[in-house]
């Protein structure tokens, strides 16, 4: 009886709102995750991910392969932020000690909001998530003895920041893939324009990147990164990429299929 | 409190109000920020003409960054309109960005009712008249834009 009940209430109804009912079952996924994940986690060995893969030749090969480059790693929340996530956490946790550096990306990151206004974005928004990133910004330019690394941690695991941070790096990526848009327009598949995939794939929340959304980000910075990746390939390694090619890498990043955490080598 | 997303619908009440767009206008209700009513004027040269549309705005904490939900309170005909007043709008769904503001949800929501997309019904008798019976479709148009001046 009680299974009679729900499969009538279940029943498709063309008169209910479906996207609400779609967009409800997205909101609790994702509270159970938020639930379990902190949105960037303490800094780990590799204990934990060789157990998660027990049993698994290939993936143990290569955790034992990851252990060898590198000390330790940070897993972030899986919820499709997490290279921006990752990448910011990581760049901003070394300038907090590299003043050289940080004079650089502060004076880039004053100038990129104007650069994102000039190409056609609202003033308006843009402003409001310039204003907390560089809040942001300017706390890890205060020194170590007033902004601590445990300070940015807390700070990032605050989703209002943290996810204004995010925002914002998206806005960027977005506005180089646009300002190099015939350059990019080969990554595309299908016939979506680089506008349009911007829309779509980059500016949105949640959204997942892929090697499009690295190479544009890393170079509207210019802020090298290496991907290590670590997937059902036959090589024992775990492979890397620099975005940009040829680059200095400044941020390690782990990659699994769908998810990107942080490596300190 | 003072958390991102009431900060930013404190800016977004201002813009409002300093640059109003053209045919829309909204306000936080008077106890709650997170909760807004709006009207939307139907746009001229449509059968929606001279309606005076009501909508609510319910805001989450997560606002920018996710949308919030809109719905008409005003009854509406309209093939991307739920009976229950919700719309099927692609901004408010999959394509929102965290660059619109209550303006741009509301004009959005304004040229929708100029332009219909009946290829994605909410209503599927609005769809199928708007494509079949125009004249039909703005004959209940017209009915809900009587409708709006009593409500």
């Amino acid at each position: 009886m009680g299974d009679e009940t729900q499969v009538s209430s279940t029943k498709f109804d063309p008169g209910v709102n479906q996207d609400e009912l779609i967009m409800q079952q997205q909101r609790q996924i994702e509270k159970e995750i938020s639930e379990t994940t902190a949105l960037v986690g303490d800094m780990e060995g590799f204990g934990t991910l060789e157990d998660e893969y027990a049993g698994d030749d290939i993936y143990c090969q290569k955790v034992h392969d990851l252990a060898g480059k590198y000390k330790s790693m940070r897993r972030t929340r899986p919820d499709g932020n997490c290279f921006f996530r990752a990448f910011s956490y990581a760049y901003l946790e070394q300038l907090l000690d590299n003043r050289e550096e940080y004079d650089r990306f502060h004076d880039l990151a004053t100038k990129s909001k104007d650069n994102l206004v000039a190409l056609g974005f609202p003033q308006f928004t843009v402003e409001d998530f310039h204003d907390t990133f560089m809040e942001v910004v300017d706390h890890v330019g205060q020194g170590p003895s007033s902004f601590s690394q445990l300070d940015l941690h807390k700070l990032f695991n605050e989703q209002g920041y943290s996810d204004y941070v995010v925002v914002y790096l998206r806005l960027i990526t977005s506005g180089q893939l646009q300002r190099d848009s015939d350059f990019y327009q080969h990554f595309i598949e299908g016939d979506r324009s680089v506008a349009d995939f911007c829309h779509q794939e980059v500016e949105p929340m949640y959204k997942e990147s892929d090697h499009i959304h690295i190479i544009a980000l890393s170079t509207a910075l210019n802020v090298g990164v290496r991907v290590r990746y670590m997937d059902r390939g036959e090589a024992s390694e775990v492979i890397a990429h620099d975005f940009p090619e040829g680059s200095h890498p400044a941020v390690h990043l782990l990659y699994r299929p769908g998810h990107y955490d942080i490596l300190y080598p | 409190m003072s958390t991102p997303a009431r900060r930013r619908l404190m800016r977004d009440f201002k813009r409002l109000q300093e640059d109003p767009p053209t045919g829309v206008s909204g306000a936080p209700t008077d106890n709650n920020i997170m909760i807004w009513n709006a009207v939307i004027f139907g746009p001229h040269d449509t059968p929606f003409e001279d309606g005076t549309f009501k909508l609510t705005i319910e805001f989450t904490e997560e606002y920018p960054n996710k949308p919030p939900t809109v719905r008409f309170v005003s009854k509406m005909f309209h093939p991307n309109v739920y009976a229950d007043g919700g719309i099927c709008l692609d901004i408010l769904q999959n394509r929102w960005s965290p660059t619109y503001d209550v303006s741009a949800i509301l004009t959005s929501i304004q040229s929708l009712l100029s332009d219909p997309n009946p290829n994605s019904p909410a209503n599927s008798m609005a769809a199928q008249l708007y494509k079949e019976n125009r004249r039909e479709y703005e004959k209940r148009v017209k009915a809900c834009v009587e409708q709006s001046f009593v409500d």
